[in-house]
């Protein structure tokens, strides 16, 4: 559909920019202006230029923390984006019913982010959890252990966001028509092929956004990783946000606002890559 | 009979924490007023229910929650008008600010706006978490909003202006109640994501004005009564899901991106 043009339309735009100046634009212009100082007490700052940036990006810490974080990121995008539309794909043939489970899917969403590990946590207390014999028995041990943190962490992650895939996986499998699907199946093709060359192609756009909600989210994970062990043992879950959070409890605000601004940056070149790959996609269409 | 199987234990996988959850929020978990531990009854919803922090957190959330969603719907409508009817310069920049922002973690941002908002005296108050939730909550409003009226005909709004209508007019008596539906889902996704959000909710209520998550994580101390824990987040879940219930053609609408 045709729309007028007509610059006027930036005043409709007007009262949202002036909440996102507020929430978005105001904290960027300060957390940039935070990381050039050495901040004693707000009233007390002394310019220290891009000390605190190099020191962060001079730091192994930093770039331990970067590669438990791409680390965790690729494992909960493998684990989640997969199993996802693997549900969504069991979901589609129950025509109108698939709804139901749809709703499953999502009651994990719809829990408030510091009561999803808590609620885990409670599953595998030796004492009052559902699982709780069954893990001990296992020598399962989330405090001390690095991989049983790892996989906690993980086993969490994705029991919180699988809905989001399968919701996104089943919205994108749903648009692609049914004919496709037949037409492709008396050729012979199998049940592989049909996905793989009839219906993936047309959920791309759909993929794209999980990815970058998954990539961004799973990349920053703080609320759960800290409920779970606080980065430990020895620091084998310590993640990026895990970093910037221990820095602003400890009120060292300039390093935290230049860590926050390279955090920033990181975010921004994710979602300069998902704009770049969305609009190579779109444009053969 | 597979894919009944692999569905029976995807349901048990998503359920069975929250079934625990519900089982203890029954459960006496903490031996007090000659309850014994292990016994089954209403008790902790009974306690929270009288204890006066906990009643004014889920006063302090409810109030919070409206203050972003009204925030949300009176900046989005015009914002998500303008994107569906016009082109103009920087449109397409605009889309790219507000996808920033709703991916933007909030950790990254809390501290700035700790201090910012701290300046503007909104520390403390339910009205200060409402904005800054709009952080993620205003993008996802005018992308919802948008697609509605986008499906609405162009030649919708052209009729009202030859039979006289104002714009504002127009939008007020025709449009709004046209997409309705829309608000509704928009409306229902700033509910979900600002009553779970935690990081923020936590920085920006030091002393008073704490909300249900807040409060949930302050229950934690030397003698969790754990019974007292998952009713309180019992009673968290409960809008969320009758919502969730209500809107649930809806659900892939919350997460859409446009760039």
């Amino acid at each position: 559909m045709e729309r007028w043009t007509d610059n006027r339309a930036w005043f409709l735009l007007l009262p949202a920019l002036v909440v996102l100046a507020v929430v978005g634009g105001l904290p960027l212009l300060a957390v940039i202006n935070y990381g050039l100082h050495d901040i004693f007490t707000l009233s007390e700052t002394h310019w220290v230029g891009l000390q605190w940036f190099e020191d962060i990006l001079d730091s192994d810490r930093f770039w331990a923390s970067l590669g438990r974080s791409l680390l965790f990121s690729a494992l909960a995008l493998t684990i989640q984006v997969p199993l996802g539309i693997l549900v969504a794909k069991l979901l589609l043939p129950l025509g109108r019913r698939a709804v139901w489970g749809l709703v499953l899917c999502a009651l994990p969403l719809v829990v408030p982010f510091n009561m999803i590990a808590m609620l885990w946590l409670g599953m595998i207390q030796p004492q009052i959890g559902l699982f709780g014999g069954m893990v001990q028995a296992n020598g399962f041990d989330y405090k001390f252990n690095p991989v049983h943190t790892w996989v906690l962490i993980l086993f969490v992650d994705t029991w919180h966001w699988l809905g989001l895939v399968v919701i996104l996986a089943y919205a994108g499998l749903s648009s692609v028509p049914q004919p496709y699907r037949q037409a492709a199946a008396i050729d012979g093709a199998s049940r592989w092929a049909v996905f793989w060359y009839v219906e993936l192609p047309r959920i791309t756009h759909a993929l794209a956004i999980v990815f970058l909600l998954r990539c961004v989210d799973s990349l920053m994970i703080y609320t759960e990783a800290f409920a779970i062990n606080a980065g430990e043992p020895n620091d084998a879950t310590r993640f990026l946000s895990l970093d910037l959070g221990e820095e602003i409890k400890g009120f060292s605000y300039g390093q935290a606002a230049a860590r926050a601004c390279i955090y920033f940056l990181i975010v921004l070149s994710i979602v300069w890559v998902f704009v770049i790959a969305t609009r190579e996609n779109r444009r053969p269409q | 009979m597979m894919r009944k199987l692999a569905l029976l234990a995807l349901a048990a996988f998503i359920l069975a924490p929250l079934v625990q959850a519900i089982i203890l929020s029954f459960t006496a978990t903490l031996a007090a007023d000659g309850n014994a531990v292990g016994s089954i009854g209403l008790m902790n919803y009974a306690n929270i229910l009288t204890t006066p922090e906990l009643q004014s957190a889920i006063l302090n959330s409810l109030a919070y929650v409206s203050v972003n969603i009204a925030l949300c719907l009176a900046c989005g409508l015009p914002a998500a008008y303008a994107l569906a009817r016009f082109n103009f310069v920087g449109d397409r920049h605009f889309l790219l600010l507000i996808l920033v922002f709703r991916v933007t973690p909030p950790v990254v941002l809390s501290l700035p706006i700790f201090i910012v908002f701290a300046q503007l005296g909104l520390v403390n108050s339910p009205i200060g978490i409402g904005i800054v939730h709009c952080l993620f909550n205003l993008p996802i409003t005018i992308w919802i909003l948008e697609s509605f009226i986008r499906a609405v005909p162009r030649e919708f709004d052209e009729t009202a202006f030859l039979d006289g209508h104002s714009r504002a007019g127009f939008f007020f008596r025709h449009l709004i109640p046209m997409i309705a539906p829309g608000i509704g889902v928009a409306a229902f996704f700033c509910f979900v994501f600002s009553w779970i959000e935690v990081v923020f909710a936590r920085m920006l209520t030091v002393t008073a004005g704490k909300p249900i998550t807040v409060a949930i994580s302050a229950m934690f101390g030397f003698q969790t009564d754990i019974g007292a824990v998952m009713a309180m987040t019992c009673l968290s879940l409960i809008p969320a899901v009758i919502l969730l219930f209500l809107l649930r053609n809806y659900l892939a609408k919350g997460f859409i991106l446009r760039s």
